[in-house]
Formats: C-alpha cells, sequence, structure tokens
C-alpha cells in the first residue's frame, strides 16, 4: 500500500535526479519513506535516492515496489505548477499509479520490477572530502563542456581543482582551501570521468545547495547533496576512467 | 594530340625535346585541380586527432568542402570511364531494373524520372545492390554506366501531379520486375558516370520529354502501402520490411512519395531516401535489440571486398556503436595525402543527435548490425573497423558498406573470451595497428579506460 501527497516540487526533483541515469526505476516504498537504487545501462554510475516521510505532505505506506516509467512521470508533472499538491495512490491489483494533479488524474500503468536488480553500493575508502557550492561546481563544469568528453578531479591539501584538456584546448577550474565550504584531503589525489556523467548528476542540483565529493586516486567519486528542503538525500557514484599504459 | 599544338614558342624553348613534354602530358586534369587545395588543406582541420587531409574523407564529393564547384576525386572518373558513346542518340528503349532517380540539387525542385539501361530482358541486377557483393568493381561500374537517367522537374510535394513523367515514375519505383521503357529525351544524354558516396553509381542523363511503360508487373506489397494514405512512412517501411521486401525496392518507393500520410508525401532526393530507410529501419531495430541480454563472449566478424577489409567487434555491453574508417592514401576519399585518414562515428546506449559526419554509411552499418542482434534476440557493444586500401579506386554507394557487414554477419565469428584477445586478432588482419584504432575510437577507449561501478575496489 502506498498513499502520499507531496508538492510537484519534490517530485520533480526526485524525477530530475533519477531522470539523469535511468528511464525506468523502481522504488522502494516503506512507512518512513521511499527510497531508489539504480544502476545506469552502461554500469558506470549509480544512484542511490532516499526521500523521508516528512518530504510529503501526507504518506501512508506499507512495504511495497513500484515500477515507473520515469519519461511518463516526467511529462505529467510539467502540468503542475511547483506550488500544486500531486496525489499519488498505488492500486496494487491493477497495477497502477493513479496521480491526481488538481482537475486531471492519470492512470500510470507500472513497469514489472521483478527482473529489475538490487545494485550493490561498492564499500569504498575515499580519501579526500570536498564540500563545494553547488553553483561553483555547476560553473567549472560549464566550462569544461565543449573542450573534451572527460575531467579530471583533484584535490591536495591546499585546495580542490578541476581539469579539462581536449586535444586542442585546456580548461582549469581551481579552488583554494578558503573559497570552498570544508576541504578534507591529507594527500593529493586524481581520477578521471566521463563528462557527460558528472554533468548530467549535477543537474538535481537546487541553487543554494552544497555539494559533497568523496574522491580518491583512479577511484569512483562519491557525489552527495539534498533535495527537499533537506528531506531527501542523494548520492551518485562514478566510476573513472583509468588510462593505463597509452 | 592537343598536347602538341601548343604555341610554338614554347615548344621552341623546350630544349632539348625531352621529358617535360612527356610530364606535361601525363599531368592529368585531376592533378591540375587538386594541387591547388594544398593551402585549404592546412588551414581547415576536421580530424584534428589523425590527419589534416581528410577533408575529402568526410566531404564524400556531397559537400564540395574544398570550394571548387564540382568535386575533382569524382571527375577523375568522368575521363577514364570505357562505356562513353554508347548511348548517344535522343531516343532509348529497354527494360528498367526497375530504377528511378530523385536528384537533390535545386530542393525542393528537384529532377525526378526513370533511370533505363539500353538493352531489353532481365535487368533487375542492375539496381539491386543486395546480389552485388563479391562482384569486381569494374563490373559494377559497367553495369551501373549503362543507365540513362531521364529527368523531369518537380516540386517535391508535388507528388500527385497528373503529369505522366510523375505518374509512370512513380509506376516505375512500384514494379516488381523490370518493365519495358521507351524514353524520348529533348537533348541528347550528357555525362558518363555520376558517382557519389550515398547512391551507386550510373550513366549520363538527359532531360526526359516523354516516356512509356509497358507490362508492368506492381509488387503487391508496395502498392498496398502506397494505398494505405493513413500509414506513417515510418511504419509503412518497418512494415514492408517485416514482410520481406528488398532495402532497395522499399528505397525507391520511398523516393518517389510512395509512402505516408497522403497530404505529406513527397519526392525525396535518392541518396537521402537510402540513408532515411536505412536510418529509420535501424532505429526500429535498436529499440528491440536494447530490451535483449547482453551476448555471452566478445565475437569477431570479418570480410574483405573491394580492397577493403572489414572487421566487426561484438562486445557483451549495453548497446553502443561505432564506425571507423582508414582511408589508405589513394583511395577514393583519400587522394591527396600520404598519410592514412582515419575518420569515425559514434553512439552510446542513448543515440545521436546530431546527423553522423562520416555520412550514410554509419547509418546503413548500424541497421545491418541490429538485423543480426534482433535475429538472436542479443543487445551488443559494436565497434566497426573498415580499412579501405588502394584498390578502392571509386566509391560506388552506400549499400556496399551494408552489404559487406550483413556479408561478414553471415560468417560465424571468432570468439574471445576478453577484449585484449579480440583485439589480438582484429589486429593480425589489419594493416594499422590496435594503438591507432582505439585513438580514433570512443567505444573501445570507453571499453578499455572506462571503469564500471560494479568492478572490485580494493
Amino acid at each position: 500500500m502506498f498513499q502520499a501527497k507531496a508538492r510537484a516540487e519534490v517530485l520533480k526533483e526526485v524525477v530530475n535526479v533519477v531522470s539523469s541515469l535511468v528511464d525506468e526505476a523502481k522504488f522502494s516504498v516503506n512507512a518512513d519513506g521511499l527510497t531508489l537504487r539504480a544502476v545506469d545501462p552502461a554500469h558506470i554510475a549509480m544512484v542511490d535516492l532516499s526521500l523521508g516521510k516528512d518530504a510529503f505532505e501526507e504518506f501512508k505506506a506499507d512495504e511495497t515496489e513500484i515500477g515507473i516509467d520515469i519519461d511518463k512521470l516526467a511529462q505529467f508533472l510539467k502540468l503542475a505548477k511547483s506550488d500544486d499538491i500531486v496525489d499519488l495512490k498505488h492500486d496494487e491489483d491493477k497495477r497502477r499509479l493513479n496521480i491526481v494533479v488538481g482537475d486531471i488524474t492519470r492512470r500510470m500503468s507500472l513497469i514489472d520490477t521483478t527482473g529489475m536488480s538490487d545494485p550493490k553500493v561498492p564499500n569504498l575508502k575515499l580519501d579526500a572530502i570536498i564540500t563545494i557550492k553547488g553553483e561553483d561546481l555547476i560553473h567549472g563544469i560549464r566550462a569544461s563542456e565543449t573542450v573534451s568528453d572527460h575531467i579530471a578531479l583533484i584535490a591536495n591539501p591546499e585546495g580542490f581543482e578541476m581539469s579539462c584538456e581536449g586535444d586542442m584546448d585546456q580548461v582549469h577550474f581551481r579552488k583554494s582551501k578558503k573559497d570552498l565550504v570544508s576541504l578534507e584531503s591529507p594527500s593529493s589525489v586524481r581520477s578521471l570521468f566521463p563528462l557527460e556523467y558528472f554533468s548530467n548528476m549535477l543537474k538535481a542540483v537546487s541553487s543554494g545547495t552544497h555539494v559533497v565529493l568523496h574522491l580518491g586516486n583512479d577511484f569512483p567519486v562519491k557525489m552527495e547533496f539534498t533535495i527537499a528542503g533537506g528531506k531527501g538525500a542523494v548520492r551518485y557514484l562514478l566510476a573513472p576512467r583509468i588510462e593505463s599504459g597509452d | 594530340m592537343g598536347i602538341f599544338t601548343a604555341p610554338a614558342a614554347l615548344l621552341i624553348s623546350v630544349e632539348p625535346f625531352t621529358s617535360r613534354w612527356m610530364d606535361l602530358s601525363n599531368f592529368s586534369r585531376s592533378q591540375a585541380m587538386i594541387d591547388h587545395s594544398s593551402l585549404f588543406d592546412d588551414i581547415l582541420s576536421l580530424d584534428d586527432i589523425s590527419s589534416r587531409n581528410s577533408r575529402c574523407a568526410y566531404c564524400k564529393g556531397s559537400k564540395l568542402l574544398c570550394g571548387k564547384d564540382r568535386c575533382p576525386v569524382l571527375a577523375r572518373f568522368f575521363s577514364t570511364n570505357r562505356v562513353r558513346g554508347k548511348i548517344d542518340r535522343l531516343n532509348i528503349d529497354g527494360a528498367s531494373p526497375p530504377s528511378v532517380f530523385i536528384g537533390r540539387s535545386g530542393y525542393p525542385k528537384v529532377s525526378v524520372g526513370p533511370m533505363i539501361p539500353p538493352f531489353h530482358g532481365d535487368t533487375s541486377l542492375i539496381d539491386t545492390p543486395e546480389k552485388w557483393v563479391g562482384l569486381p568493381i569494374d563490373d559494377i561500374i559497367e553495369f551501373r554506366s549503362s543507365l540513362v537517367r531521364g529527368m523531369h522537374q518537380v516540386d517535391v510535394s508535388d507528388v500527385e501531379n497528373s503529369n505522366k513523367l510523375v505518374t509512370r515514375t512513380r509506376e516505375l519505383a512500384l514494379a516488381r520486375t523490370p518493365p519495358e521503357v521507351s524514353a524520348e529525351f529533348s537533348k541528347k544524354p550528357q555525362g558518363r558516370l555520376t558517382l557519389n558516396d550515398d547512391v551507386q553509381p550510373f550513366g549520363p542523363s538527359a532531360p526526359i520529354r516523354k516516356f512509356d511503360i509497358s507490362n508492368v508487373k506492381f509488387d503487391r506489397r508496395l502498392e498496398k502501402a502506397f494505398y494505405d494514405t493513413d500509414l506513417l512512412a515510418k511504419d509503412a517501411l518497418v512494415s514492408l520490411y517485416h514482410e520481406g521486401a528488398l532495402l532497395s525496392s522499399i528505397q525507391r518507393a520511398f523516393s518517389v512519395g510512395a509512402f505516408g500520410i497522403a497530404r505529406r508525401r513527397r519526392f525525396v532526393p535518392t541518396r537521402w531516401s537510402i540513408t532515411a530507410v536505412d536510418s529509420q529501419l535501424g532505429l526500429r531495430l535498436l529499440e528491440d535489440t536494447k530490451t535483449y541480454p547482453c551476448i555471452d563472449d566478445y565475437r569477431v566478424y570479418e570480410t574483405v571486398s573491394l580492397d577493403n577489409r572489414w572487421a566487426i567487434l561484438m562486445m557483451p555491453t549495453s548497446w553502443r556503436y561505432e564506425l571507423i574508417e582508414a582511408w589508405y592514401p589513394k583511395t577514393a576519399w583519400n587522394p591527396h595525402s600520404d598519410r592514412i585518414a582515419i575518420i569515425s562515428d559514434h553512439e552510446f546506449y542513448d543515440g545521436r543527435t546530431t546527423y553522423a559526419q562520416i555520412g550514410g554509411c554509419y547509418y546503413a552499418a548500424r541497421l545491418a548490425v541490429n538485423e543480426l542482434l534482433s535475429q538472436e534476440r542479443r543487445q551488443a557493444g559494436i565497434s566497426i573497423l573498415r580499412e579501405s586500401h588502394p584498390g578502392y579506386i571509386l566509391p560506388v554507394g552506400v549499400w556496399n558498406v551494408r552489404e559487406n557487414v550483413r556479408a561478414a554477419l553471415k560468417n560465424p565469428p571468432k570468439r574471445f573470451s576478453d577484449l585484449n584477445a579480440a583485439l589480438v586478432h582484429v589486429s593480425a588482419m589489419m594493416d594499422i595497428p590496435i594503438s591507432r584504432w582505439v585513438k580514433n575510437s570512443a567505444i573501445l577507449k570507453d571499453a578499455l579506460y572506462q571503469r564500471r561501478i560494479d568492478d572490485s575496489w580494493g
């Protein structure tokens, strides 16, 4: 059983996070709220999202799984203004999610979740922890987008750096420790990542949000930030690119 | 003898009468045209990774990037074609394979019309590229250059035009067997051989005054789609394809605007129609491909044809695809350089949003690999490597890519348990070292360098 009311804005944030990696997703629901864990088709990135029940206006649920076509949901949510209340009701017998916004009701048939795996979150030891303003990070990525298709994230005790080297041009983005929200980097670390993925992950970061990056040497990066005014949490993992012996 | 009627002054100044004259006489028209372009080669760089001189490989005669009004690479072949003078008259009759041609210059006012060889009988082979794999390049050029193209100008949206030239062109495109055609031109057919990268070569062309066709047997399947004016063109393509209609016949009917919602029907220039059909059918198959499980191992399919070597590498990953073409010096699309030009285009799981720079061949090969995958109900990541050696002197059309990839996929593949072993095998059949292929490859780089989230992170 799942029955809830939420502000459209909150649901839009969730859709933004999930659609950056997958088209279809399995949401797990229980009395405390909603969680989702998914890996993109290429197995390069993972998203782990949780939304507490207090992010909703009303929330009632037993443990269940709901498979949603994210595009469909996104399309429907476009009809709602940020402040509109969206009414969600899981119809288990008919395998549908009934969504009401104002005068509109959409009966959305759900995806069969039996074949959808539960990805395991790898256990990673990442030494450097960088907390940076979301806007700053997005700014640095915009600067890199036309230059190359991958980007190096670098941290050392003095600061944080993003470096993008194409065949013709190079872009460097540097923030010293004092310009970051916080920085813990006992040594110097560097990993290279596919830029498109990294940039997609930032799409769901709303302004004013702090982003926490956990970084290692040729290791995946873990990116954390909150959604729904702090009542939801997003963790992304992105696998590095390792150009050995070329 | 033109060369020896040079001004007397020049004759006198050359002393003694030696090899300079020989040089001049060997100095072919194409060389003269090409030399001027070297300046631009240095300035304009389209493939900054591997070679500066690959402009031709991207253009393939279609964009005239060199700034000339005719492609010098193609122009070279107008003078060397051996079938000249065969069709030097105002009327021609013969059995059209069937074949039609829709030009693209002047769009939306384009030239439509039949293509007719000056002989009778079963000419169907001439316009059925599906049957050309294994034929020597000379034979293909020979029979294609016998096709005379009739031209009648019409607006692309005017498919309902009641002019007999238009309706008969359409009837021809819907025919199943070669109908008898007799045509009357207002000028003698001009030109000898028309070549470009997408379309099969064909012979001279002339404005057509009238033509008659008799003995038309319509292809029932094409006819049905033609009369269904509520059926989307896309759906028509797909259902005809699944009914087993040949791609070349679907494309022919597509080009005369035989499919689609009635008021939206258009003539489609032949070269665009080929890629439109390849692309649409490929996308349709790909929708299914993406729902299937991955293949279990690494596979390499291979073939050699018209001095082109093909290796099709399949990897047990989600859908991704690329085509890398390496043009040796002196091949069709690398005439000026002494270096190998390598060009490539790719897509990952979500596909492309822009047209592939390397052109129609990208879509032709994508269709071919998806045919195999959908037949096996499997998904894979695919990298196609093509090494084009100097025996490939002139472009014969996109069919060459599609049919050779299809042919390669008919043979049993070599199977490998890891990527490195597969690449070692590929490197044994290609001259270009693997490192250079990787440098020009997005898919191989991803496979070799991009780690996965489920790798072990110790």
